[in-house]
Parts: structure tokens; C-alpha cells; sequence
């Protein structure tokens, strides 16, 4: 049984194409037959953020509106073979796809692969639900910041009441040495004010603003902070235990999130 | 904070601090659909009822949102004033504040 895992954020910018693009990666590398399905109609990204622009002919909506097959569209990575990417189309807009189609194609693809990424656009409305429909998991992006935790809060409310949760946090973006100066909230503190599980941490990192410029998402072969990040919650979403560790203080906080005494 | 770090910025909550106390209280209010301005006039509702009936400590009367596990309350607080005097122009029901009763 393939899992469909959306990754949404309630706001933009905070990282969910960088984080399916690098939880792809890291799934295919790690031996899972895996896709990437852009689910920002009208701005799709995941594609120039994977490096991938130049081999799209035809998109999701091309599948849904019977003008290919679903094989067709889908783009293999060469840098992994079990890797693919289904991209979105551009020049449309969110009405172009209902959540009953996103549910069709997702049957589809979990036909051909062991996990569907779906990376969702921001916001609460029909890309988030269209996203959200065929989603058996749900990950949540959240920065270290106001803004980005209370939208964090209102999608995981809204991930509960369509009985697609227990939504998991992915905090991204952490800057340690200014959570310890007291400049930034920490991963503790999102996590209680959350009260949503963890499934992990990735510091705020310079490599991942090259590998967007290059497209070549860091989980392919890079050994920074980011990267093994990365690589870490896509070994604990296939059931490996992998203690989460605050970036670079090498803190744990495994104990104190899983350990019980809350 | 440490004290050092206390000492050398000049602070006494840290931003972090603030943005945890911000966000919890924000959150509350975000989970159970009431605007923070809304408690303003809730409180002004609950201090006509109740002091047509009892003296209250009107200027201390606090109303607030909490949150726990997925049941939201709305808690209010209202002193009472040690007064014998019966309230002005009510001529229904007690109108004696009663001054050994404890917080409501």
C-alpha cells in the first residue's frame, strides 16, 4: 500500500518545495520508489527547484483533461532512478483540478510507487484542499516565527477536522546559535505550543539556496546540516528510529519530546 | 536568559519569550473563534448584568480564553466589594453584594 504524504505550511515561503524535493530524494536514494507531484497549479516550482524544467511536456492537468497518459507526464530523475516527478501546469488555476481528480491520479500512482509526495501550495484554500484529499499522511513545514507557527496551527486544525491528521512538524529554518541568544523560538517551544509531534528538524542551512539555483536539491550528494536533516526524517517515515537532534548543539531532545512526562 | 546576557542587552523577556507568550494567547482565541477584542465587550456585558444585582469591583473584573486539551473556556473573574450598601435602583432580587463570598 503506497503512502500519499502532503506537505503543506498554511504560509508561503517557509519551505515545502524544498522539503518534498529533498524528501524525494533521500526516499529514492534510501530504495523507495517515489514521486514528487507538484500540487501548486499556476505556480508550479518543484520542477525548477529539482532541476527537472527542461523535460516537461506534459502535466497533471494534460492527465486529468485526457490529452496523455499518466506515464507521459511523469519525468524519471536520472540522478535517481526511483525517483519521478509529476509536475503541474502553469498556465492554470486551482479550479482546473477537484480533490475527487487528485484522488484519481493518486490511485494511479500508487499502482506504480511506494510513496506520492504531494507538495502543496500555501494557503487554506482549493490547492491546499485539492492537496490535501487523497493525502493518507500529512507533514507540516513551520519556520521559528510567529507568523509561520499560528498558520501552522490553524492547517493542523484543519488537517484534524478533515480526519487526515495527526499532522507531523517539520521545523524548518532553525538557526541555533540564536534560539540559544533567545532570538528564536526553539524546537521545544514549537512543539508545546503546537502540541503536535516532531518528526524532524533542519537548521537554517547557505547550501540550500545554491542547490535551488543550481537544481540540485541537497539530499542528492551534499553532506551539509540540511542535507542529513533530510535524510533523517525520510529514514523515520519508513519506521527507523532515528533520534531527532537540535542542529548542531548536538542536543537531543528525543527524550523530552518522546520519552513520556508530557 | 542568563544573567549576562540579561546584564548586556539590556532586556528583561527575550524576543523568543515574547513571541511564545504571543503566540499562546493568540492561539486560544485562533482555536475557538473568538477575537481577542470580542472579551472587551463581553466584559462590558457581564458588568451590567451582574452589578444590577451585586457590587463587583468593576475596574478589576478580568475575562479570558483558555485552552486545554481540545476543550476551550471562557473564564471570567469577578471581585466582589465588601459593601453593605444595597445597590442602586434595582428593586428586584437580592441586591446586597454578600461580602463573604469568595472570587467567583
Amino acid at each position: 500500500m503506497a503512502r500519499i504524504v502532503t506537505i503543506t505550511s498554511g504560509k508561503g515561503g517557509v519551505g515545502k518545495t524544498t522539503t518534498t524535493a529533498n524528501l524525494g530524494a533521500a526516499l529514492a536514494l534510501q530504495g523507495h520508489k517515489t514521486v514528487v507531484f507538484d500540487g501548486d497549479i499556476g505556480l508550479r516550482n518543484l520542477d525548477i527547484v529539482m532541476g527537472l524544467e527542461s523535460r516537461i511536456v506534459y502535466d497533471a492537468v494534460d492527465v486529468i483533461e485526457g490529452r496523455c497518459k499518466l506515464k507521459q507526464a511523469l519525468i524519471r530523475d536520472k540522478r535517481a532512478e526511483k525517483l519521478s516527478l509529476l509536475p503541474t501546469a502553469q498556465s492554470r488555476d486551482k479550479s482546473a483540478i477537484s480533490p475527487q481528480q487528485m484522488q484519481q491520479i493518486c490511485n494511479e500512482l500508487a499502482t506504480e510507487f511506494d510513496f506520492v509526495l504531494i507538495d502543496s501550495p500555501a494557503g487554506i484554500e482549493q490547492g491546499f484542499r485539492n492537496s490535501l484529499a487523497p493525502a493518507t499522511e500529512v507533514l507540516v513545514v513551520v519556520n521559528p516565527e510567529v507568523s509561520s507557527v499560528r498558520d501552522a496551527d490553524r492547517v493542523i486544525g484543519l488537517i484534524e477536522s478533515s480526519g487526515k491528521g495527526p499532522a507531523k512538524l517539520v521545523i524548518n529554518r532553525l538557526v541555533p546559535m540564536r534560539v540559544k541568544r533567545q532570538e528564536m523560538l526553539s524546537a521545544d517551544d514549537i512543539v508545546e505550543i503546537l502540541s503536535t509531534e516532531i518528526i524532524g528538524i533542519v537548521p537554517e542551512d547557505e547550501s540550500i539556496l545554491a542547490a535551488s539555483n543550481r537544481g540540485q536539491p541537497v539530499s542528492f550528494a551534499g553532506k551539509s546540516p540540511a542535507a542529513e536533516a533530510y535524510r533523517d526524517i525520510a529514514r523515520r517515515m519508513t519506521g527507523e528510529t532515528v533520534p531527532i537532534r537540535v542542529p548542531q548543539d548536538g542536543e537531543t531532545i528525543w527524550s523530552r519530546i518522546f520519552g513520556g512526562g508530557r | 536568559m542568563s544573567r549576562w546576557t540579561k546584564l548586556f542587552s539590556g532586556e528583561s523577556t527575550s524576543s523568543a519569550g515574547s513571541a511564545k507568550q504571543r503566540l499562546q494567547f493568540v492561539l486560544v482565541h485562533d482555536r475557538n473563534e473568538i477575537p481577542p477584542g470580542m472579551l472587551e465587550l463581553i466584559k462590558d456585558d457581564v458588568i451590567a448584568v451582574i452589578s444590577r444585582r451585586i457590587h463587583i469591583d468593576r475596574a478589576n473584573v478580568e475575562v479570558h480564553v483558555t485552552h486545554e486539551a481540545s476543550e476551550g473556556k471562557l473564564v471570567v473573574d469577578i471581585p466582589l466589594l465588601l459593601s453593605e450598601e444595597p445597590v442602586s435602583g434595582r428593586t428586584t432580587g437580592r441586591t446586597t453584594g454578600r461580602t463573604q463570598t469568595p472570587r467567583a
